[in-house]
């Protein structure tokens, strides 16, 4: 039988020599979801990781993780891991390094090379496999780690801050074979600072600040309740001062935030999308976006993290 | 346990593998080779001929005898140069002159007061030579000795056989068996097994260190915890350097064996024969094999188990050098007594340094080699390393667990207490 969630915890607390890392922190990630963990730096988010992950043991609370408590010796052969503070063996030969790292997750020898010959072939490192890690450029030792957390087949996929220092490309494969992942029934759990990778990947998240669950469940959800009427305006050219009358009208425009080519607006109650645009444009401004949103996930982040901040 | 296994497998086959275990361990045989073959090398080229004179101020006739008798030592040429007593100084200032020009290696200033009070002087350029300074030194004791007698009236026949030198033979008693080993043979023995067990806990040891940190700055330590029992990869790491210390010690002493049962043919191919056994060997009884093994792995367990903890609560290898000091202090201490456990290895130096955990992987075999250790202090010996061990195995194991995951400031001596503790 499988259980519906591939992660239950509850009221988790950690505590380090002098601060609490995470505070009475309870979620759950629905079996085959692609999950983001999401807060600022220093939030608790490795932390937590790594008490899913039994390197870390709760202070208080427990975890259930694919049915069984996080401390069971079995799971280990069930879970991939992609530290954020990555490393490999230097001095060691790719396959003989990919063939360890699966057998120290119950893969016997003879499965783990063929597997890893087939992973290699697949990302286009097969003519590596006889060089020493030290040999590789950084992007390939990216995708070297990347195949060790899925060398196994694991239920469970958990990458702590996975695009942190890739390049354009291995983003793109990442995503690309993540995403491949959870079709296949694979559950991911990711942890991110960064929105608009969470934005496009996830179906559900969890924001934490501060070792505390801010808001969780799933990304249509979260949006929905954050609520408020929010509208994407993107400009042929922002002049200085030239709709700031429109924006700055607090019966129509509660918040501003201005991204590079374009600004997302906070409608205030009662206002209609329509005002919005006849006084940007009666303003002389050459609009080349206007959308009607539900509010990205940025801007949720920044609002529930800045009351906790406050 | 098949966890701990992976482990090891890795440890042992990347090691083996590597350039450092290929080049140590034909270094090793290559530096016992040169151990026998130089002193050979040397013996057959010798340091050179000693050109010395004698500066002879002396009366009846003791100057030529004592210029002849050096004459005839090997390696040493002689030569006389008499000079009236008032002149000596003179005489000495033109011979240092002699000296200065490499014509002569310095002179012996022989006058009647040699006979009489025993005061004589040398004056050269080789004064800082041991072997040259006990040579000469030795050459005038005999021939002062034997003037005195003859003045005394003694038949120089008499006096050539009163000069015969002693054979010394000394052989251990072990229980109230007299053995075969020779005395210097043991003693011998007893400071090959320190040498050995010495080197061997500080190198496998210092070498588990390394990895941790290793680990440890390649951060590849956080995937490994997610999959293994800190406890399983400290064990995997200190096992499989272990059995690849173990393979290198087999590779040289068979090597060993091989060149000491082939010294004579070493020395034959070096163009000196009948040297060879000049080099003779004790043999090893198999106790005392046993003996050095056990302690040998029990003392690497826990030294490396001490070493580890070092390397995980320091961040880099330089940082894990300079902490790993208080450990090899430790390591040091028996060495440092040596001398006093080979003097009285039933002393209660020795004694005290057999049972402490610390000390007796090292103290132990040496003492065992060197005289008698009694069945109940081996096996309170043992019992007490066991235990030792195990203390140590369980504090280090702490260590490890915490350190290996954190970064930034080595913690100081209340917070590794609090890891310790720590459930």
């Amino acid at each position: 039988m499988r259980e519906a969630h591939a992660v239950i915890l509850r009221d988790v607390t950690k505590r380090y020599s002098g601060h609490t890392a995470v505070a009475g922190l309870s979620l759950s990630i629905p079996r085959g979801s692609l999950y983001g963990l999401l807060g600022p730096n220093g939030a608790g988010k490795t932390t937590t990781i790594r008490m899913v992950l039994n390197i870390l043991l709760p202070d208080e609370g427990t975890i259930e993780v694919l049915g069984r408590p996080a401390w069971d010796r079995t799971l280990a052969s069930r879970i991939g891991y992609l530290p954020e503070e990555r490393g490999l063996y230097r001095k060691m030969k790719v396959l003989d390094l990919l063939v360890f790292l699966a057998e120290t997750r119950g893969v016997g020898r003879k499965e783990a090379r063929g597997k890893a010959g087939e992973w290699l072939e697949r990302l286009g490192l097969s003519e590596w496999s006889g060089r020493k890690v030290e040999q590789l450029s950084k992007g390939m030792q990216q995708k070297v780690q990347f195949i060790s957390t899925v060398l196994h087949d694991p239920e469970l996929l958990i990458l702590d801050e996975p695009f942190a220092g890739l390049d354009p490309v291995n983003s793109q494969v990442l995503k690309d074979t993540v995403v491949e992942l959870a079709r296949g029934g694979t559950t991911v759990l990711f942890s991110t600072h960064i929105m608009e990778h969470a934005e496009k990947l996830c179906d559900s998240v969890c924001i934490i600040a501060r070792g505390r669950k801010v808001v969780d469940g799933p990304l249509s959800e979260v949006k929905r309740a954050h609520g408020g009427k929010h509208v994407v305006l993107a400009l042929e050219e922002w002049r200085d001062g030239l709709i700031d009358e429109a924006l700055q009208d607090r019966s129509l425009v509660t918040r501003v935030d201005r991204y590079g080519q374009y600004a997302e607006l906070e409608l205030a109650d009662g206002a209609a999308p329509q005002e919005v645009l006849e006084r940007v444009l009666r303003a002389g401004a050459k609009v080349t976006r206007f959308e009607v949103s539900e509010p990205s996930l940025h801007k949720i982040f920044i609002d529930k993290v800045g009351e906790v901040a406050q | 346990m098949s966890k701990v296994w992976v482990v090891v497998r890795r440890e042992f086959m990347e090691r083996v593998r590597s350039k450092w275990f290929i080049v140590s361990t034909v270094l090793g045989p290559v530096l016992m080779v040169a151990f026998i073959a130089v002193p050979i090398i040397m013996a057959s080229r010798g340091t050179g001929e000693r050109t010395v004179a004698v500066l002879d101020a002396s009366s009846g006739g003791f100057g030529e005898r004592l210029t002849e008798q050096l004459d005839q030592a090997p390696l040493l040429r002689a030569s006389r140069v008499p000079v009236p007593v008032g002149r000596l100084e003179e005489a000495a200032d033109s011979l240092a002159e002699l000296v200065g020009f490499r014509a002569l290696h310095g002179f012996v200033i022989v006058t009647d007061a040699a006979v009489e009070d025993g005061k004589l002087e040398y004056r050269g350029s080789n004064v800082t030579s041991i072997a040259d300074m006990s040579l000469l030194r030795g050459l005038l004791e005999d021939a002062v000795f034997a003037e005195r007698l003859s003045r005394a009236g003694v038949d120089p026949s008499v006096v050539r056989r009163a000069r015969i030198p002693l054979e010394f033979t000394t052989l251990k008693i072990t229980g109230a068996r007299t053995t075969r080993a020779s005395g210097a043979g043991s003693f011998m023995l007893a400071y090959v097994i320190w040498f050995l067990l010495y080197m061997g806990i500080l190198l496998y040891g210092a070498n588990v260190m390394g990895a941790v940190v290793d680990e440890k700055t390649s951060r590849i330590v956080e995937l490994l915890v997610s999959s293994l029992r800190p406890f399983e990869l400290l064990a995997g790491k200190i096992l499989g350097v272990g059995s690849v210390g173990l393979l290198q010690f087999g590779i040289w002493v068979g090597f060993a064996m091989l060149a000491l049962e082939q010294r004579d043919m070493i020395a034959r191919l070096l163009g000196q024969p009948g040297l060879g056994a000049a080099g003779s060997f004790p043999e090893v009884p198999l106790s005392t094999a046993v003996v050095f093994l056990v302690y040998f792995l029990l003392g690497y367990f826990l030294y490396a188990a001490m070493f580890a903890a070092v390397g995980a609560m320091t961040g880099s290898e330089a940082e894990a050098r300079q902490a790993a000091n208080a450990v090899v202090m430790v390591l040091v201490l028996p060495s440092l007594l040596m001398i006093g456990i080979l003097n009285d290895p039933a002393g209660s130096l020795a004694v005290a340094l057999s049972l402490i955990p610390f000390t007796s992987p090292i103290a132990t075999p040496v003492r065992w080699a060197a005289g008698e250790v009694p069945p109940d202090e081996l096996v309170a010996s043992l019992v007490l390393l066991l235990l030792g061990l195990w203390g140590v195995i369980w504090v280090a194991g702490r260590i490890y667990r915490i350190g290996i995951l954190a970064y930034g400031k080595r913690p100081g001596i209340r917070e590794l207490v609090r890891w310790v503790t720590a459930g």
